[in-house]
């Protein structure tokens, strides 16, 4: 499990980071980063996926976000951020359970299991 | 009715690009019902195959040309079928519906191409219906994504709350999660509450 602060992805351009994703997840990795993708990386995300999905060992990814309240700088609104982003690879992730504060995931690993909450 | 036709139709002949609306949404979501019960009411015709086997549709349906005549107007657009967008695609899935390990596979091969075509064709629709199973948890990251990609790009959408006629629905878990859009719940299968769709299009889309 790869822990990636958003520093570490700033200095990065949209398309690096979304292969530094996809090679990390095909390898196995199961990434937890700070913050979230914009909503074209998202999209680009998915379809680099599609692209390196080849049916038997790799069959996509899963996603998940925890988001939080961010206030305004005068405080007046806020707004849903993403706090936390995971992605890991579809096979690997087998059950998740999420509310708006809490994310509660199993990751299978080989013949034993891993539990993250 | 008739106003909101005319407000829409002259909406239309002010723009420079046709009216395309694209079906978006899960594999399975009943895209296809709809796209077929929208194109049966309006042309007489359906457009696309369905089936219970997620992914049936693997390319983008292009239906040109479709009418509502509504009070003597008549509107023109074209709906444009995806297949469903999802973030995976297992073809051990698919051996559950009964199809051979063979045909499974090329299934779910067509199954990544037509999911990159479903996101490419996001730059050329100028407003969605994003349908949703009112049985099945809508927060999922491919909805999410979409929603965050259409709201990005500035394309009008309406969410389609489908499957209304299944006992286990639950339409208004969609509206608690999506508070801040329009959502309609239908069920395309059996063309109930289609006409408050076409209404919300039309408010939408003008």
């Amino acid at each position: 499990m790869d822990f990636l602060s958003s520093d570490a992805l700033e200095s990065l351009s949209s398309m690096e980071k979304i292969s530094m994703i996809v090679d990390r997840v095909k390898e196995g990795d199961l990434l937890v980063i700070e913050g979230g993708l914009s909503p074209a990386e998202e999209a680009e995300l998915i379809e680099t996926t599609m692209r390196e999905i080849d049916i038997e060992q790799f069959v996509g990814i899963d996603i998940f976000t925890l988001e939080k309240d961010e206030r305004s700088f005068f405080g007046f609104s806020k707004k849903r951020k993403v706090g936390l982003t995971i992605i890991g690879p579809a096979n690997v992730m087998k059950a998740v359970k999420k509310k708006s504060n809490f994310l509660s995931m199993i990751a299978e690993i080989g013949d034993s299991g891993a539990s993250v909450h | 009715m008739r106003e909101f036709f005319m407000r829409f139709l002259n909406k239309l002949l002010r723009r420079d690009e046709k009216l395309k609306i694209g079906l978006y949404g899960h594999p399975n979501s009943g895209k296809t019902t709809l796209a077929n019960t929208m194109s049966q009411d309006w042309l007489g015709k359906p457009i696309g195959l369905v089936s219970n086997i997620p992914h049936e549709t693997r390319s983008v349906y292009r239906q040109e040309r479709v009418s509502i005549k509504q009070d003597g107007v008549e509107l023109d657009f074209d709906i444009i079928d995806t297949p469903g967008i999802a973030t995976k695609v297992d073809y051990k899935n698919f051996l559950e519906f009964g199809l051979s390990e063979d045909e499974a596979k090329e299934r779910a091969k067509e199954a990544t191409k037509g999911i990159i075509e479903a996101i490419k064709w996001l730059d050329d629709v100028t407003g969605v219906l994003l349908v949703m199973d009112a049985t099945r948890d809508p927060l999922t990251q491919a909805n999410i994504t979409i929603i965050g990609n259409l709201e990005a790009r500035k394309i009008p959408f309406v969410i389609v709350a489908n499957k209304i006629d299944m006992e286990e629905s639950n339409p208004d878990r969609i509206i608690s999660v999506f508070p801040q859009h329009t959502v309609v719940p239908i069920s395309a299968l059996h063309g109930e509450n289609t006409g408050e769709l076409y209404m919300s299009m039309v408010r939408k889309f003008k």
